[in-house]
């Protein structure tokens, strides 16, 4: 029957099946329980494990067995006979409604620290009868008054038990001096006397009995009565790396306070450049009051230009120090993270910076209302009689292609170009300027006249344009040419003068040759110039007109 | 235990044999063991003291395998001089001098019959010199004439098939072995102790074995709150209350009085109402507060100084400072009044989720203890953590854990055996992550219920029938008497957290 089984080990994580006793075969069960004998390790000192009243609840929890003792003797508490508790507990509890939180400590609820005891009583009682009624001391007086004597004891003569130090009087009433009412001194010395005649009968101890705490390590070891005594600081460990980093704490410290010096300093310069301002504002606002006192006077009538600020220049002027002014003060005194040892002014907003950093907003939202706008006409074809070309193109400055040496004095683009390869932008493409509002003034004619350039794009009906710019000297010089010819207009007459002129005389012929093409020749062009007067910043123009129409490829 | 102790058996195997002879009240003294009555029945009893009353000579005694916290005064006639005493032997107190030398002058504990060196365990060779039931022989000596009594409760123990018992045969037997070679036992009982003094200096630890405390009792009576209470063990109050017949408690802040003037002067003054700290817990039966060591450390001393008359185990060799106190609490329209506690290292190694833990005597057995123990566990569950008590516990403390672990593992056992798909689904670490509860507790528990079975190449868990009754009970019961828990929704508690600064100065 007892047959060895070697068992094996059991893991934590082994799953484990769970039968109730009445579940398994019962005579199965108790052969297993005779194989299975380990001692259990119950976690109480061994020496007392085997205690009688433990092993019978032991033996009673672990069996059915209803009559055993289940529980261990132990002396009883009774019903207190001593006091009664309701008048030494007086005070009443009220119960809060939320849970409590409570910091002080025993010492701060007790109120005075000495309790008076029955000898203290009866010497209190005995010295109250001698004094007339009206000066008699009270409990609480007396107390306070043993209390300094205790504690100056204490801290004057900490060793009094030991070598028999009494603290005079003298050095008493002093201290009473600063710690008791002026009227309960009376009973001061009267009350020394009991003092110092109770702590020489308790061999100059203290008078309230104290715990014993360590003062000889040696000896304190096995005095049971020692407690509470103090656990050894852990060392940290002094290394090369803690030194450094307490260095570096204390450089960035001072760099730190250095700074703020320096921060101070400078908002203290600060201030006096404004009283200064304030001084010579003041200054000029009285010289101005004489001056207009003068004119009053002297009966100047001007335009009063000298009286008031001119405001245009300081606006502008003003801007950085508003700025300035509306970053929250306590945000300069501090510089938290400012660790770096960067200078302070790295911080500072510079009125350059603004503006550059205002203007590339502005731009970027030009641009994005330009490509917004693209897109919007993106595959728009606009059939009314008189279109509107879109904005510049299709873009800032899109499709043309600088000339190249080559063929710049070609009035033809090469014709090996494929028109896809047009419409992309070219990899030599100038960089795109910054858009530029133009309003009711001239386009500026010489912009971007460095490098000739074109581009070719379609209109409507398939028409081929080609755009070019920069193309000065062909183009240019038959306008300047032409540029008084208006000279003789006269806007005013209904009639045109009549020029007698012979139409085939050579001289004629010649000069007609170099007219380039009149605008009225050109109505459509012509009207689109004149609706979108501010409608192209570069110059653009059409070369040949009709001539260049051309079915598209 | 009427058969006493014969000089023969008791001299076998014992290097230097004992004297045994006839005593007088006059020549009895301390270190001898006599036959004392208890309880109507003579026990065999160590005498510890010995002092002069108005009444007459009395000897403290400390009965054979019962407890210390049974310790006594008595009177002379209670003690049966018609045996023989066995004296202390001359040998003896110069190989146990170092352990026990410096409290020489409290005449108590350097001269205690032999010890048993029971080099099992560290802790219990460094208690070595104070091991309360120290004629090891005895048991020898009781089972080869086994007195009715005796053997009664032997029986009763074998019948239990108590786990402890063989070993415990085996230790003796290992002990006269040990005895003859007691002095080779010196030089490792003094490392022992070292080692622990050093343990506890720089460690957290609050139990400590009882070798350098005292071994009698020194409070005889406490006033405190509604109750007088009749201490246990030795605490290290101010000496001077040894001569008090009574001493003083206030319930509140837990300062203590020999002087009943001083007492009520102290009353008139006190404010405190409740423990001074913060409550984390309350429902209409009990309230939980949490007090920190460092910040309030005349309260928690006071309340070690308190408790340590009801712990054997407890030291109070350090201070309070790396300690949590979880006080429960008791309400009526006088406060918040103390009802038990335990205390919590702020760090433990060791994993321990209580240090110490005591119900006071006069609200024991009433259902304290488990609301404690289940609030300890409530916060190891707050904290993501597995936790124990710390060894060794007491024999109270034993029968509570026992108790609680047993009642919580058949619930969840049961409940797994009543559904199908959960029969075969269990593991240690799944009951221990269930109860917070350490693997090694669980482990043990079941193999103490004898629950643990190995059957067809399995671990198998069997739930013994007369569990299962007492549960069935115990569910029975609570339909008309529901049983107190904690409710975890109700505790308002974070886990305080100590920076590394604190931990240093800390401690």
């Amino acid at each position: 029957m007892s047959r060895q089984v070697r068992v094996r080990k059991l893991n934590k994580s082994t799953s484990q099946q769970v039968y109730r006793e009445d579940e398994i075969d019962s005579a199965e069960y108790k052969t297993l329980l005779n194989q299975l004998h380990v001692s259990v390790d119950s976690g109480v000192e061994k020496s007392e494990e085997k205690e009688y009243h433990l092993q019978a609840a032991l033996a009673a929890n672990s069996a059915a067995d209803k009559d055993a003792p289940k529980e261990i003797p132990a002396p009883p508490a009774e019903q207190t006979a001593a006091i009664d508790y309701d008048a030494v507990y007086t005070l009443v509890f009220e119960k809060p409604a939320t849970y409590i939180r409570f910091s002080q400590t025993v010492e701060e609820t007790r109120g005075c620290q000495y309790d008076m005891t029955t000898e203290d009583d009866a010497f209190l009682k005995a010295y109250n009868q001698k004094r007339p009624t009206g000066s008699k001391c009270s409990e609480d007086d007396f107390e306070k008054i043993m209390e300094v004597y205790e504690e100056t004891a204490d801290v004057q003569a900490p060793f009094a038990s030991v070598d028999g130090t009494v603290i005079p009087y003298d050095v008493m009433r002093s201290a009473l001096r600063q710690q008791v009412d002026e009227k309960i001194q009376d009973f001061a010395k009267d009350i020394y006397d009991h003092w110092r005649t109770s702590r020489q009968k308790s061999g100059n101890h203290p008078l309230q009995p104290t715990l014993k705490f360590e003062k000889n390590q040696e000896k304190d070891d096995g005095d049971p009565y020692v407690c509470f005594r103090r656990r050894d600081i852990r060392q940290t460990r002094k290394t090369r790396q803690r030194d450094m980093q307490s260095t570096d704490k204390l450089k960035r410290l001072r760099k730190e306070l250095e700074d703020g010096r320096l921060l101070i300093a400078m908002a203290l310069q600060r201030e006096l450049t404004k009283r200064e301002v304030l001084k010579v504002d003041r200054n000029i606002f009285e010289q101005r009051a004489k001056v207009k006192e003068a004119k009053v006077r002297l009966g100047i009538k001007t335009d009063d230009e000298d009286l008031i600020n001119q405001r245009e220049q300081p606006q502008k002027r003003k801007m950085p120090d508003s700025v300035m002014l509306q970053r929250p003060p306590g945000a300069q005194l501090r510089i938290p993270g400012r660790s770096d040892g960067r200078p302070l002014d790295a911080d500072l907003i510079l009125l350059q910076d603004l503006l550059e950093q205002k203007e590339n907003m502005l731009q970027s939202e030009i641009e994005e209302k330009a490509a917004q706008h693209r897109k919007w006409n993106q595959g728009h074809v606009d059939l009314t009689r008189e279109p509107l070309s879109p904005i510049d193109g299709q873009g800032v400055e899109m499709g043309f292609r600088p000339a190249t040496a080559q063929y710049q004095y070609l009035m033809t683009p090469p014709s090996s170009v494929t028109s896809e390869s047009f419409d992309q932008a070219s990899p030599t493409q100038e960089k795109p300027e910054p858009f530029a509002f133009r309003y009711s003034s001239p386009p500026e004619e010489d912009r971007s006249q460095g490098q000739p350039a074109y581009r070719r794009r379609i209109g409507r009906n398939g028409r081929l344009w080609i755009d070019r710019r920069g193309m000065s000297s062909v183009a240019k010089s038959p306008e300047e040419s032409g540029s008084d010819r208006w000279k003789y207009d006269q806007d005013d007459d209904d009639e045109q003068p009549v020029y007698e002129l012979d139409p085939y005389d050579t001289k004629a012929l010649r000069f007609r040759a170099t007219i380039p093409f009149p605008p009225h020749l050109h109505p459509q062009r012509n009207a689109q110039v004149a609706r979108l007067p501010g409608g192209s910043p570069v110059n653009n123009r059409t070369i040949a007109g009709p001539q260049q129409l051309r079915p598209p490829t | 235990m009427a058969g006493g102790s014969q000089p023969h058996d008791v001299a076998v195997g014992s290097p230097a044999p004992k004297q045994m002879g006839r005593a007088t009240v006059d020549t009895l003294k301390t270190g001898c063991i006599a036959m004392v009555e208890k309880d109507g029945k003579p026990r065999r009893a160590e005498i510890l003291s010995v002092r002069d009353v108005k009444s007459g000579r009395q000897f403290y005694c400390n009965f054979d395998n019962f407890n210390k916290r049974l310790d006594e005064w008595v009177p002379v006639a209670r003690i049966d001089f018609s045996q023989d005493v066995e004296w202390p032997s001359p040998e003896k107190p110069k190989e146990t001098k170092k352990a026990s030398a410096p409290v020489a002058k409290k005449t108590v504990t350097q001269k205690k019959g032999q010890k048993r060196p029971a080099r099992t365990r560290e802790a219990s060779i460094a208690s070595e010199g104070s091991t309360p039931h120290p004629w090891t022989e005895f048991v020898e000596s009781q089972k080869a004439t086994p007195d009715p009594e005796e053997e009664k409760l032997t029986l009763a123990m074998d019948l239990d098939a108590s786990p402890g018992a063989d070993d415990d045969d085996a230790m003796d037997v290992d002990d006269v072995v040990i005895d003859a070679v007691s002095t080779k036992a010196e030089p490792p009982e003094q490392f022992s102790r070292e080692e622990e003094i050093e343990k506890l200096r720089v460690g957290g630890s609050m139990t400590q074995n009882q070798a350098e405390i005292s071994r009698i009792r020194n409070i005889s009576k406490v006033q405190f709150g509604k109750y007088d209470l009749f201490p246990w063990y030795f605490s290290p109050y101010p000496e001077v209350f040894t001569q008090e017949d009574l001493m003083y408690i206030c319930e509140f802040c837990l300062s203590y009085y020999g002087d009943l003037k001083s007492f009520t002067r102290h009353r008139q003054k006190c404010t405190l109402q409740h423990p001074p700290g913060n409550e984390i817990y309350r429902d209409d039966y009990v309230s939980f507060f949490e007090i920190d060591g460092r910040r309030q450390r005349t309260w928690c001393r006071n309340l070690c100084l308190l408790s340590k008359m009801f712990l054997d185990h407890k030291t109070l060799y350090y201070d309070v400072d790396p300690f949590l106190f979880y006080v429960m609490t008791s309400r009526d329209e006088k406060g918040f009044h103390l009802v038990g506690y335990f205390s919590k290292e702020k760090e433990s190694a060791d994993g321990y989720n209580v240090a110490c833990i005591l119900t006071l005597p006069q609200f024991q057995r009433k259902g304290y203890g488990r609301l404690l123990i289940q609030f300890s566990y409530e916060l190891s569950k707050i904290e993501c953590k597995l936790g124990s008590p710390e060894k060794p516990l007491s024999d109270l403390g034993l029968l509570s854990y026992r108790q609680y672990w047993t009642e919580n593992l058949v619930e969840i056992l049961l409940k797994l055996n009543a559904d199908e798909a959960g029969k075969d689904r269990t593991s240690i670490d799944m009951l221990s992550q269930e109860l917070s509860m350490t693997t090694l507790d669980v482990e043990q528990t079941l193999q103490a219920l004898q629950m643990q079975v190995y059957h067809k190449g399995e671990h198998k868990i069997v739930i013994p029938t007369y569990l299962i009754k007492k549960h069935e009970a115990l569910v029975e019961k609570q339909k008309t008497k529901p049983k107190r828990t904690i409710d975890p929704a109700k505790i308002q508690w974070k886990p305080p957290v100590f920076t590394a600064s604190t931990r240093t100065w800390g401690w």
